[in-house]
């Protein structure tokens, strides 16, 4: 089977039609449903990171689990804001 | 605490305090684009002084801890606190406050209402046109992203594009615009 990596056209177009498919998903939906989506997916991941980060410390406490979230949370908010917020306003000339 | 519960204790506190008030951020592009999870409830509230603003993060203290820091968005100004909830998932509210930006001004002024079943609120939202213009003016690629998702499900035919260009004119992102419409596949 040849690898779709070495075919760029053809992974362009792979990539189309996965972008397509859920472009023409969300279209079907009304907005109250993409809103009651969006809260779920966000609920959901929120709990396979609380699952995922109690696997691999190799604990049962979720109080364990919810910090490591916490503290990869924080990290990944510090990334995220880096350049976008400052502490304070640059002093006008 | 699940994220529709602690939007609605946010809507719940700006409208104890009477506080004309926005939700935006991802729950605004939900609505318009590919749904996605977010890590924060963001919201724009209408004020005129410190007063009230602190009122809101008293009412909302016992189930979110904000950090105090007042922090300055680099592309406009604007204030925003942070705050993170304090049960179980550590979810972000940010809350930012209206300021004389004249397309804020314009988003805030065009804003929608809308029931939504699951935060069990009445909220408002800001139009798709104007989370277009704000994403492309933000510009990280996720927001780029976010920005062509939201004119690839809504469609040009049925968005006031003129307006969009306008204010993309205005904000110097034109190319953002052009290139988040060539990014969309042929449906």
């Amino acid at each position: 089977m040849p690898n779709i990596h070495d075919d760029p056209a053809a992974l362009k177009a792979l990539q189309d039609d996965i972008y397509r498919e859920k472009i023409l998903r969300a279209r079907k939906q009304t907005m109250e449903e993409r809103l009651a989506d969006g809260i779920d997916l966000t609920n959901n991941a929120f709990l396979r990171m609380l699952e995922g980060a109690m696997w691999q410390l190799g604990t049962a406490d979720e109080a364990v689990g919810t910090m490591e979230v916490r503290r990869r949370m924080e990290r990944l908010g510090r990334v995220s804001d880096e350049g976008r917020f400052a502490n304070q306003r640059p002093s006008l000339p | 605490m699940t994220v529709e519960l602690l939007a609605a204790a946010v809507i719940d506190a700006c409208e104890a305090e009477g506080i004309k008030h926005m939700l935006t951020g991802a729950f605004a592009f939900n609505l318009y684009g590919i749904p996605r999870a977010t890590k924060d409830v963001d919201v724009v509230l209408s004020v005129e002084s410190s007063g009230p603003m602190e009122r809101v993060i008293a009412r909302l203290d016992p189930v979110v801890e904000f950090n105090g820091q007042v922090q300055f968005d680099t592309l406009t100004w604007g204030r925003r606190l942070v705050g993170v909830a304090r049960q179980k998932s550590p979810i972000k509210v940010e809350l930012f406050e209206l300021f004389d930006d004249p397309f804020v001004m314009s988003q805030f002024e065009r804003r929608r209402q809308l029931f939504s079943k699951q935060i069990n609120r009445t909220t408002w939202l800001p139009t798709a046109e104007d989370v277009i213009v704000q994403k492309l003016r933000w510009g990280r690629s996720k927001d780029l992203n976010d920005a062509r998702d939201v004119l690839a499900v809504q469609g040009t035919e049925t968005l006031d594009m003129a307006y969009v260009e306008g204010w993309c004119a205005k904000h110097g992102t034109a190319t953002r615009l052009a290139d988040a419409l060539a990014g969309i596949p042929p449906l």
